[in-house]
């Protein structure tokens, strides 16, 4: 008789209670996560509850930013009761500026060969390492492959990406981009083939009314609800309940 | 016996964690208000967070002022000012939801207070019923009912659903028999 056993792996707990029920205790541990949805689901906001609590606990988490200053996103963390400024002083939370280690690695071009994109993974990596991060955010991958000319270089980056921050435990969320009319889980397609989890964030219209919604579509390393929430962000950080089942239809 | 006492020593009855479908006429709900927020709460030393979907929290504040009530340790989650051209000043006292159909952020509205207020336990008040029957399809607004009241069970808060005796249809008492432990029927003189 043949019977599925799950290995139980260590969990990274995102420290939103609801989420880490969901996910029946947490994300596990080294996993690359796509945070994708469209403009105003809340993605940023859920990545910095992630990394927060994570710095809270003790885990060093960094933050890559592309399209927002530092400066903007301490000011939207301030909003959060358990946000301590500490975390920043004393570098337990790191805010990173895409813009500076493209400048740092004279990347500053519209269009990155595979070397280009080779040499910006090894620098992430190498940060990564150096500075102990056990969280990571990418905000957004979306701006990054934007760069990348190639299906294939896209593959070939997140993947690079993803297997070396797991071989060194770090777990990180790679926020993606969708529009609202796309079909599938991502700008490019590749992404959500590669990534080993996919939280999907969007905007549910039901009868006039726009919910935010969450669903965990995939999750290796764990049994996880695949249903669909209805997500507030509050000052307290990310709340969810469960979404009751009436006639709706899906706005992304 | 009083509508007020009638309340009182039902709700005292029970446990926390239970849920009550108080049925009541429209010449007791002041003093079913002034048994559940005044009386009752007050004597367990218990928050008041009040769903409002019938009358905005404001007149129920000034409903309360009215009746000598101390609403200091009332919270509201208006799910009718919304729909309405009345003022709104936001605060942790005065949490808004656009509409009545929102159900979802009605429970997440509660859950974010349960949290941020835990020093104390909690009586949650539904004010009415009837009033989310109008806005919600009978089918939807017993699963919320169901999901809520188990919701509320696991945070150990009395929930208290009111519905007026006059407005309510053979199908609402049916639901309330379904989704809540205890029934009390009061009528004022």
């Amino acid at each position: 008789m043949h019977r599925m056993v799950e290995i139980y792996r260590e969990r990274c707990r995102t420290g939103i209670e609801g989420l880490d029920h969901i996910l029946n205790g947490g994300i596990p541990r080294g996993n690359t996560v796509l945070i994708t949805g469209s403009c105003g689901t809340g993605k940023t906001t859920l990545s910095l509850e992630f990394l927060v609590h994570g710095a809270l606990m003790g885990e060093r988490s960094m933050y890559i930013s592309v399209t927002e200053a530092p400066e903007k996103l301490v000011e939207n963390m301030i909003n959060y009761e358990f946000f301590d400024k500490k975390l920043i002083t004393e570098r337990k939370l790191i805010l990173v500026d895409l813009q500076e280690i493209y400048v740092k690695l004279g990347l500053e071009k519209l269009e990155f060969t595979l070397e280009d994109v080779n040499v910006l993974v090894s620098q992430i990596v190498k940060m990564v390492k150096e500075l102990g991060i056990k969280r990571l955010v990418i905000d957004s991958i979306t701006s990054i492959c934007y760069r990348l000319t190639s299906k294939e270089q896209i593959r070939e980056f997140i993947l690079h990406l993803g297997k070396e921050l797991s071989d060194i435990g770090c777990t990180t969320l790679l926020v993606s981009e969708l529009l609202p009319s796309a079909q599938g889980y991502s700008q490019y397609g590749v992404e959500e083939a590669i990534a080993d989890g996919i939280i999907l964030l969007g905007n549910m219209e039901r009868r006039g009314d726009l919910l935010r919604t969450l669903q965990v579509i995939k999750m290796r390393g764990t049994t996880h609800s695949r249903a669909k929430y209805v997500l507030d962000l509050t000052s307290i950080g990310v709340l969810l309940a469960p979404l009751l089942k009436g006639g709706s239809v899906e706005v992304r | 016996m009083s509508v007020s006492s009638r309340i009182v020593d039902k709700l005292s009855e029970l446990p926390p964690a239970s849920s009550l479908a108080l049925y009541i006429d429209v010449n007791s709900y002041f003093d079913s208000l002034r048994a559940l927020v005044d009386i009752f709460a007050t004597k367990n030393d218990l928050y008041v967070f009040y769903i409002s979907s019938m009358i905005p929290s404001r007149n129920i504040v000034g409903i309360f002022e009215l009746l000598g009530i101390d609403s200091s340790r009332v919270f509201f989650v208006d799910t009718i000012s919304h729909l309405m051209p009345v003022k709104t000043e936001y605060s942790d006292k005065f949490l808004y939801i656009e509409s009545p159909t929102m159900l979802e952020n009605i429970m997440l509205k509660v859950e974010y207070l349960l949290r941020k207020y835990s020093d104390k336990k909690a009586i949650v008040i539904l004010d009415s019923v009837n009033s989310m029957a109008i806005h919600n399809d009978l089918k939807i607004l017993s699963e919320f009912l169901h999901i809520f009241v188990t919701f509320l069970r696991n945070w150990e808060s009395y929930m208290v659903i009111i519905s007026l005796e006059e407005q309510t249809t053979e199908d609402i008492r049916n639901m309330l028999n379904f989704v809540t432990d205890e029934v009390l029927e009061v009528k004022g003189e």
